[in-house]
Formats: C-alpha cells, sequence, structure tokens
C-alpha cells in the first residue's frame, strides 16, 4: 500500500513539501537545508538537487514562502532564530539557494513562522517565545529582503495589561487557506506556556480601518483556556457556510466551527463540535486535505490517525497508521 | 471525507453500528529506516488524497550504519478495487467521464426546457440513465456469455471464460433495479438472467451450481457410462434448478440412450428422458423474450402465462403418473428423471438440494414456486426466507447490495457501493439510484448541513474527484466531475489547479486551458504569476515577463521596471545591455507601468545611437535622446549620471 519515495540524508530533523508536492525541503541537526526534486511532474521518485549549510545549529522546522513570491524557504533554528533563503540564478552565477534574510531573535526564541499571501501583500507571522507575535510584511514583491515590522501584539484578548514574564515552549500559527480577493486575511495563534490569557487560541484578524490586528474569536471554553496549545489548523472552505479549524491541546484534539458572520461586538462566533481522544501523547501535527474534511494528525505515540465528520456531524476516527 | 481505507462511507454512520464495535483499522507503514526510529513522524498531503509520512531516525547510530537517515513513504487512500488493475481502471475512469458529462448535460437542458415551457410531451428521463449505463458497463470488462453460448463440442457445457469482475455485476444489478423500466415487470427472470451470467463469482465463498459444472466438466472425459454417474445426475438437476435449460438439454442429450447402437434395445428410457427434454425445453417463461438459442416460452401478459403454465404442470404431473416409469430399468435414470420433475413442480425440497447459496435458491423459487412474484416487498420477504435456509458468508461483495436493493434501503446501498467498490461506483452509480427511486431521490439531493449544505450526490462526486486527483494522469479529468457540483465543486477545483506545479509547459498549458473552459480568471492569474516568478527567478528573464503580463500583474511588472531603471548609467557588458534590451521592448509591448518605462525608452535608444555614433548619422538621433533625458525631471539626476558615465 505504501510506496517509497525518497531516502533522507542522515541527521534530518525536519521535512517540508512544496505547494504542488513536487519538491520537498529537509533540514538536518548540522544545519544543513537538503532540497529533494521530481524528475516529472508525474513520477514518483526524488533525488536530491541541492545541500545548503544554512546555519551553525540544528533547523526544527521549515516553511515554504507562497509561490508566486518564489521558491523560498523559512528555516527556524534550535537556537531559535530564523533566516529566509530563495533559489535563484543571480547575475551569472548558476541556481543556488541564497540567503535573502537572517532574523536575530533578541532575548525570545522564535517558536514558529507562518507565511499568509493578502490581496496587497505577503505578510510573515512569528511567533515568540516571550509570547509575542510579529507580523511583517513584504515591501517588494520580487526581492525577499526587505520586511517592514506591521505589528507586534501579544496572543490576548485584553490587550491593556500585558504579561512580560510570560516563558512559552511551543507555539501555533495557521492562516485562513483562503485565497480570493477582497477577503481580510485572518490567521489563527495558540501557545503553550504558563500564562492562561497567552495560551488560548485566538483567531486575529486585520481591521483595515483602524489598521490594526484585532482578536475576533477564541476557541477555547472557559475551563480550557489555560490548556497548553500543541497545534492549529485551519480547514480549507470549499464553499462551507462555516469555517472549520482543528486545535490540539494536552486534553486531545477539538474541532471547531466559526461563524462567517460578524456580531455586534466586531466577534465571530464559535461552536466546539468535537472532542477527538484517540492519541497517546502529545500531538505534533495536523493537516487537512485539500477538501478541508479529512485531518490528519501525528503525535508522540508514532503513530497518524485520520479524522472524518460523518453524515450527522459525529467527528470520528477513520484510520491509523503506525511505523513498523 | 468519506471513502477513506477504512470501511463505510460517512465513517460508518450510514451503517447504523453500536459504538463498542466501531474501531478503526490500524494499518502498518513499512519502511526502511534503520533503528533508532523517531516516534515524531511528519505528515504532508500531495495529490487528492494521498498522504506523504516522513519517518525520522533518532540520532544516527554512532557507527554510521547505514546509509539513510530518513525515508519519505507514500500512502495513497482509497486505493482501488484489488480485483480491477490500474491500467483499467483508468480505462474506466477516461471512458466514463463522458457519459457522466452528457448525462449532467441533459439534465441541465431538461430542467431548463421544463422551465420555460411545460409541454405535454413528457420527457423519458429513464431512457437516458438507461443510455449513459449502458455506456459505463461497455467499459466494465468484456461481454460475458451465458454458459451455453455456441459451442462446436457437444461435450463443452461451460465455458470457461474470463471471471467476470463483481464491478459490472454490481453495476447490472443497478441498472436492473434502478433504471430497466421495460424490465420492471419481470425482474425475478431477469435476476435468473444475472445469476446465470455472475454465478461464478460466488464460486470463491462456497460452492456454487456454477462450479459444479465446471468440476463435472472436467471429469467428462473420464467417464464411461455417464448415466451411471450420479454427479451427472445432481449437476442436471442443479442446472434445470437455476433455469439453466440449455445446459440441461445438452446434459440430456449426452445420456447413453440416445447412442446409435442403444436406441432399440432402450426405447422406453430414451423416450422418458427425450420427453423430460421437451418439457423443460418448452418451459413457459413470464418475459418479455428470450435470446436466441435460449430454451421456454415467452408469455408478456399473466394471464396467458398461468395459462400456459397450468397447461404445463398437468403435462408435468401426468408424465409423472405414467406407466413408463416400471419400464424403465436404468434406476439412476429413472430417480434422476423424477427428481428433475420434482423441480419442475416446485417441491421445495429438491430445490433446496440442487442448490448451493441462497440465490440460486432464490432463483428457482421464482422459476418454479413462485413465478408471478411482483414488487420489491415480495422478493425481499422471499430473500429473507431464502438466506433462513441457506446461509451464505457476509463478506461477499454482492450479496449485501443486492440485499440492500431488494430492502429499498438507499443507505445500505450506498454503504455496501462504497465499502466493496470505492467512490468511482458510488459517484456513478448514485445517477442510477436517483433515477430509479423517488425516495433515493431526496435523501440524495437533500442539502445535509453536516457537510456544509452538500448534497450526497455532490459529496460523493468530490470524493470521486479527489481520487482522481491522487493521480498523474486522471487529475485532468477531476474537473468534470467538480463543475457538476453547484455548491462546493467549483472551491474545490480552484484548489487543485492552484496546486499544480508551473516548470513545466505543457501542464502549465493544460492548466491554463482548463482554467479558460470554465471561466477561472482569478486562478488563470493567479497561476501565470506563479509562473512568471518562478521564471524570472530562475534567469529566465523574458519568460518571466511574459507570464506576468499575461497575468496583469501590475506590481510585479513595475517592480521590474524599477530594477531595470536601476542598472541605468551602470556600466554592464554588451550581453547584460542585450538583454536588458529585450525586456524593454517586452515590456514597453503592453505593460501601462510607470512612466519609466518612456523614460528606459529613451535611454534605450539613446544607448544604442551612442554605439553607431561614429556613422555620423545617428548624431541627430542621440541629441535628441539626450534632450529629452534633460527634460525628463523626475529622471533627472539619474539621466545626468547615465550620461556623465556614457561619456566618461
Amino acid at each position: 500500500m505504501e510506496k517509497s519515495l525518497l531516502k533522507l540524508d542522515k541527521g534530518t530533523t525536519c521535512t517540508s513539501w512544496n505547494y504542488s508536492g513536487d519538491r520537498l525541503a529537509s533540514g538536518s541537526v548540522d544545519g544543513t537545508l537538503a532540497v529533494f526534486d521530481s524528475r516529472h511532474p508525474a513520477s514518483s521518485s526524488f533525488a536530491c538537487t541541492s545541500r545548503t549549510k544554512v546555519h551553525e545549529g540544528s533547523i526544527v522546522k521549515i516553511v515554504w514562502v507562497p509561490p508566486e513570491y518564489g521558491d523560498a524557504v523559512a528555516c527556524v533554528c534550535e537556537d531559535g532564530t530564523f533566516s529566509l533563503w530563495e533559489e535563484l540564478v543571480e547575475d551569472s552565477v548558476p541556481l543556488q539557494w541564497k540567503l535573502c534574510e537572517r532574523f536575530k531573535s533578541g532575548s525570545a526564541k522564535v517558536l514558529d513562522v507562518q507565511f499568509g499571501v493578502s490581496p496587497s501583500s505577503l505578510k510573515m507571522v512569528v511567533a515568540s517565545s516571550n509570547g509575542y507575535v510579529k507580523v511583517y510584511e513584504l515591501m517588494n514583491p520580487m526581492e525577499l529582503k526587505n520586511w517592514q515590522l506591521q505589528a507586534e501584539f501579544q496572543n490576548v484578548i485584553d490587550l491593556v495589561s500585558p504579561s512580560s514574564k510570560a516563558l512559552c515552549s511551543s507555539a501555533s500559527i495557521s492562516w485562513n487557506p483562503l485565497r480570493g480577493e477582497g477577503q481580510g486575511s485572518s490567521f489563527i495563534l495558540g501557545f503553550s506556556s504558563d500564562s492562561p490569557q497567552l495560551t488560548s487560541s485566538k483567531v486575529w484578524e486585520y481591521d483595515q480601518a483602524h489598521q490594526r490586528w484585532l482578536p475576533v474569536a477564541e476557541l477555547a471554553l472557559p475551563d480550557d483556556k489555560g490548556d497548553w496549545v500543541y497545534g492549529v489548523a485551519w480547514a480549507p472552505n470549499i464553499g462551507r457556510p462555516y469555517e472549520v479549524i482543528a486545535v490540539a491541546t494536552e486534553k486531545g484534539i477539538s474541532i471547531w466551527h466559526l461563524s462567517l458572520n460578524v456580531e455586534v461586538d466586531g466577534r465571530l462566533s464559535v461552536e466546539k463540535v468535537a472532542s477527538l481522544s484517540g492519541h497517546e501523547g502529545e500531538v505534533w501535527q495536523m493537516e487537512w486535505d485539500m477538501s478541508g474534511m479529512t485531518l490528519a494528525t501525528t503525535a508522540s505515540d508514532g503513530s497518524v490517525k485520520l479524522w472524518q465528520s460523518n453524515l450527522k456531524g459525529s467527528w470520528q476516527e477513520q484510520a491509523t497508521f503506525v511505523t513498523t | 471525507m468519506p471513502g477513506a481505507t477504512s470501511d463505510s462511507a460517512g465513517g460508518g454512520a450510514l451503517v447504523p453500528l453500536s459504538p463498542e464495535t466501531k474501531r478503526s483499522p490500524v494499518y502498518p507503514l513499512r519502511h526502511s529506516v534503520g533503528p533508532p526510529v523517531s516516534p515524531r513522524v511528519s505528515v504532508c498531503w500531495a495529490r487528492g488524497s494521498s498522504l506523504r509520512v516522513s519517518i525520522f531516525q533518532q540520532r544516527p547510530p554512532p557507527g554510521g550504519e547505514g546509509d539513510a537517515g530518513g525515508e519519505v513513504v507514500e500512502v495513497k487512500l482509497n486505493g482501488g478495487d484489488g480485483e480491477i488493475s490500474d491500467a483499467q481502471w483508468r480505462r474506466i475512469a477516461y471512458g466514463s467521464m463522458s457519459p457522466f458529462a452528457m448525462l449532467q448535460s441533459r439534465r441541465n437542458s431538461v430542467s431548463t426546457l421544463s422551465r420555460i415551457s411545460p409541454s405535454p410531451y413528457h420527457v423519458d428521463w429513464w431512457e437516458f440513465v438507461m443510455e449513459y449505463s449502458k455506456d459505463i458497463n461497455a467499459l466494465l470488462g468484456g461481454p460475458e456469455s451465458t454458459p451455453a453460448s455456441v459451442i462446436e463440442d457437444p461435450k463443452t457445457v461451460v465455458k470457461k471464460s474470463e471471471k467476470p469482475a463483481s464491478l459490472k455485476a454490481a453495476w447490472e444489478l443497478m441498472e436492473l433495479f434502478y433504471v430497466d423500466k421495460l424490465s420492471q415487470a419481470w425482474l425475478p427472470e431477469r435476476l435468473v438472467d444475472w445469476l446465470a451470467d455472475y454465478d461464478s463469482l460466488f464460486s470463491g465463498s462456497c460452492a456454487t451450481v456454477h462450479s459444479k459444472l465446471v468440476d463435472f466438466q472436467n471429469e467428462l472425459i473420464n467417464i464411461q457410462v455417464i448415466e451411471d454417474n450420479p454427479t451427472y445426475w445432481e449437476v442436471i438437476g442443479s442446472a434445470l434448478a437455476v433455469g439453466w435449460l440449455e445446459i440441461v438439454v445438452k446434459l440430456l442429450h449426452l445420456h447413453g440412450s440416445y447412442q446409435l447402437d442403444q436406441l432399440s434395445s432402450r426405447e422406453t428410457e430414451n423416450g422418458l428422458v427425450e420427453a423430460v427434454a421437451v418439457l423443460i425445453s418448452k418451459m413457459p417463461r413470464m418475459r418479455l423474450e428470450l435470446g436466441d438459442g435460449r430454451l421456454g416460452e415467452c408469455y408478456k401478459a399473466k394471464p396467458d402465462f398461468i395459462k400456459a403454465w397450468e397447461k404445463w404442470r398437468s403435462q408435468i404431473t401426468k408424465l409423472d403418473c405414467s406407466a413408463y416409469w416400471i419400464q424403465c430399468h436404468h434406476l439412476q435414470t429413472r430417480e434422476g428423471l423424477k427428481n428433475l420433475l420434482q423441480i419442475m413442480l416446485g417441491n421445495t425440497n429438491s430445490l433446496s438440494s440442487a442448490t448451493y447459496h441462497w440465490l440460486e435458491l432464490y432463483v428457482s423459487h421464482f422459476l418454479y414456486v413462485r413465478p408471478f412474484t411482483v414488487g420489491l416487498e415480495s422478493m425481499h420477504g422471499l430473500a429473507q426466507k431464502c438466506i433462513q435456509l441457506k446461509p451464505v458468508p457476509r463478506s461477499q461483495k454482492l450479496m449485501g447490495l443486492l440485499l440492500g436493493i431488494l430492502g429499498e434501503n438507499t443507505e445500505v446501498v450506498l454503504a455496501e457501493c462504497s465499502k466493496e467498490f470505492g467512490p468511482w461506483m458510488v459517484a456513478h452509480a448514485i445517477e442510477l439510484m436517483t433515477a430509479g427511486s423517488d425516495e433515493a431521490e431526496s435523501l440524495l439531493c437533500e442539502e445535509q448541513y453536516n457537510l456544509g449544505e452538500l448534497s450526497l450526490q455532490e459529496l460523493h462526486r468530490l470524493v470521486y474527484a479527489q481520487v482522481l486527483c491522487s493521480h498523474a494522469f486522471t487529475w485532468q479529468i477531476a474537473p468534470v466531475y467538480l463543475t457538476s457540483c453547484m455548491k462546493q465543486g467549483m472551491g474545490l477545483l480552484e484548489i487543485l489547479l492552484c496546486k499544480q506545479p508551473v516548470q513545466h509547459n505543457e501542464l502549465l498549458h493544460k492548466n491554463l486551458e482548463i482554467c479558460r473552459l470554465y471561466e477561472l480568471d482569478d486562478v488563470s492569474s493567479h497561476i501565470m504569476k506563479i509562473a512568471g516568478v518562478h521564471h524570472w527567478k530562475h534567469g529566465r528573464k523574458g519568460a518571466g515577463v511574459f507570464w506576468l503580463q499575461q497575468a496583469q500583474d501590475e506590481v510585479r511588472l513595475h517592480k521590474i521596471a524599477q530594477q531595470l531603471f536601476a542598472s541605468v548609467g551602470k556600466s554592464i557588458s554588451d550581453e547584460s545591455f542585450k538583454q536588458w534590451e529585450g525586456l524593454i521592448e517586452l515590456l514597453g509591448s503592453e505593460s501601462k507601468t510607470a512612466g519609466g518605462l518612456e523614460f528606459l525608452h529613451k535611454y534605450r535608444d539613446f544607448k544604442r545611437s551612442l554605439k553607431h555614433i561614429h556613422d555620423g548619422k545617428n548624431i541627430e538621433a542621440a541629441r535628441q535622446a539626450v534632450e529629452y533625458l534633460m527634460l525628463n525631471t523626475s529622471e533627472k539626476e539619474e539621466a545626468e549620471l547615465a550620461i556623465l558615465n556614457v561619456s566618461i
């Protein structure tokens, strides 16, 4: 049933596929970025086309930049810094991966980086270990070099009293995958931290009128606000009258419906429709399929699970894969 | 999305199961990563419903053994029907696209017409569906000949042909019950025919009349006196019970009493055999017609049939009471023939002994006990009774489907189709179901809130489309199914198209063609943007500009123009200048970007004319260009620099 596509280099710690699934970027413990390509769209044989040393320390996460901005990745490293690398032909130099920008962390470590495309520009959201999130905007769509810091805020509803001494061990960001003109961009963000106000997952939306990011929904029940968030995933919406978002916390995976209609107070109403248990251990990763109807999750128990909703709206585990 | 590797559509809720019994299946993922394997695996969806799993090695072993630090494996969910090869599946997928598209377009025009003018002329929708069904049926494996086909060798009673796929059997069953309006009155007889074609499919899980016949045929060469062999009479009885009259008569004609040297001494015996054979060949059948070479007499109208039936039965009874039996000295012949008469008289014990699984018993009841059974309810009741008498392992693919159809249970039919035959079957068979049953239509076309206001009909088309997307050779068929879904099909189509790679021109053009066909301009320009940026950054600047122009991406083109502008005043090689020139040409032809382009054009002209300055002719042109450059205030400083640079 399974088919081997490629073998990874020794010391590989993470992988990430590009938007079309024909390029794989892998990061290793010695800071090497290796990129694998398929020879032909129809073939399923992959070969390594480049290896570039991007960092001194281990790479923990790789995120591809949206393709309309080039073949580029963000590499997040263990030491909490991250850098942007792009595959370019420059002047007479042949094709290679070049550094576009290195982002220093300061005292806080970068925990997650995600890109979102809005009609006007490319945005990059960076969540750090001090509970702050920075939103950068790309100034020139043809060059991944100049990023302007558009906003910096904490993942809290009440922005009046920032908690300065928060320490977060992990963060998870997921942009609304909606691709269309005239739509505001929004993302969901959650942390694992000792401060409950920071931790719970919130949906942030950009308010054009006031030029700032506002929290429009909180995806946590009152009793669960302090639960550590391990992952969030916004499902593609192909025409549903509501959004579907998965949130993984220490208590398990929950599925939320987010209304598309704005209430009087500017917020969006949410409803928790399912609690999925089944994984033993911390959930690492959650991915929605292209139609937004099947959720694949991985956890520290080494298994991959698939979840779907049935006709009655009840979410159930459909299959489990375990590595032998 | 219903239809993943595990069983049943809709997560098991379509076939009600108690929660305790519901456990999801566990599949092992084989890989070649040496231990210790990290428990942390990474997943990514690729192409439709394929899942890619990255498996890592936890801290490479100190000795540096083994080459790989990990592996990426791909799992295709909805992995197809085990019976059908990949190539055949592709052929079916390609072939079923047109009939499906045709049916949808007919549906649209019919509904448009009926809105415009409700005419008295009633469109027989089922005829269109029947055509659709026949077109698809033709794709599902070669025509299966009935066991009694044209055979040269008198000793070959059962043709050893290729085993048919159960998919075809299932499709025909659906067509039979849901679409074929002409045959509704004689469904039982149609079922008899169906079993004749597909009895061999059940041979895997239990004994069947077909398998017994095949075995007997193999032994036939070794048998000297056929009528002494008890198996001979058994198989004749079985074949008769399920209505394979031609085989029965053929077998009877193998009886020793027909041999020329035996005729005189076994006249009575032969007479009896022949009498039975004749009776069999004249059996009244409640049906429209029989194919060529088929035995029996057809009656369309019930009164005529009943009259003929009663007459026939009285003839059998008369034969049964005949004095000739005493004169028949061959014991096996006498008993064998008598058994055949019992079967024809509808003796349930004889029927039960002659058949092997409930379906065979079922059809034998239609033939000999209740030939005028009509209506699904009574058919369903009879089926239940037969199952009680002769249970069959439930793992048989077609049984569950048939029971669902007889029970008029749409949910069960859907679940069985999905579980046993996969998304292709469900997506295409739903068309048959909505045509044939009002209840099915209302269930399948109703919008379900829990599915995001999709109907089941649309949902299954989306599921199937996603399966098509999983394979590189079939993704282009997906748009046909996606565009038939009013609600969410277009959304999924857009996502599908945006995920296609742009590096290869063929694929890119195919992709853009689909966008054009379905008027997806936004998607088109998005794809062209990606292509433009890709080419630009990979050194193919001309192609890059071309695609960005096609995409009408003013922002990026403006940035490019600015970049070109920046090289004004810099001393660059002739090669680069040529490229720069070329790009200006390209940009200038269509783009409405910054006024800076005018300047760039002039600068280019200036540079060109400088080259030919020694000719003397172009001094005027050069001077004009310089004048323009000087006058153009916004870029004045750059112009000065440039001119200074050049003059130095």
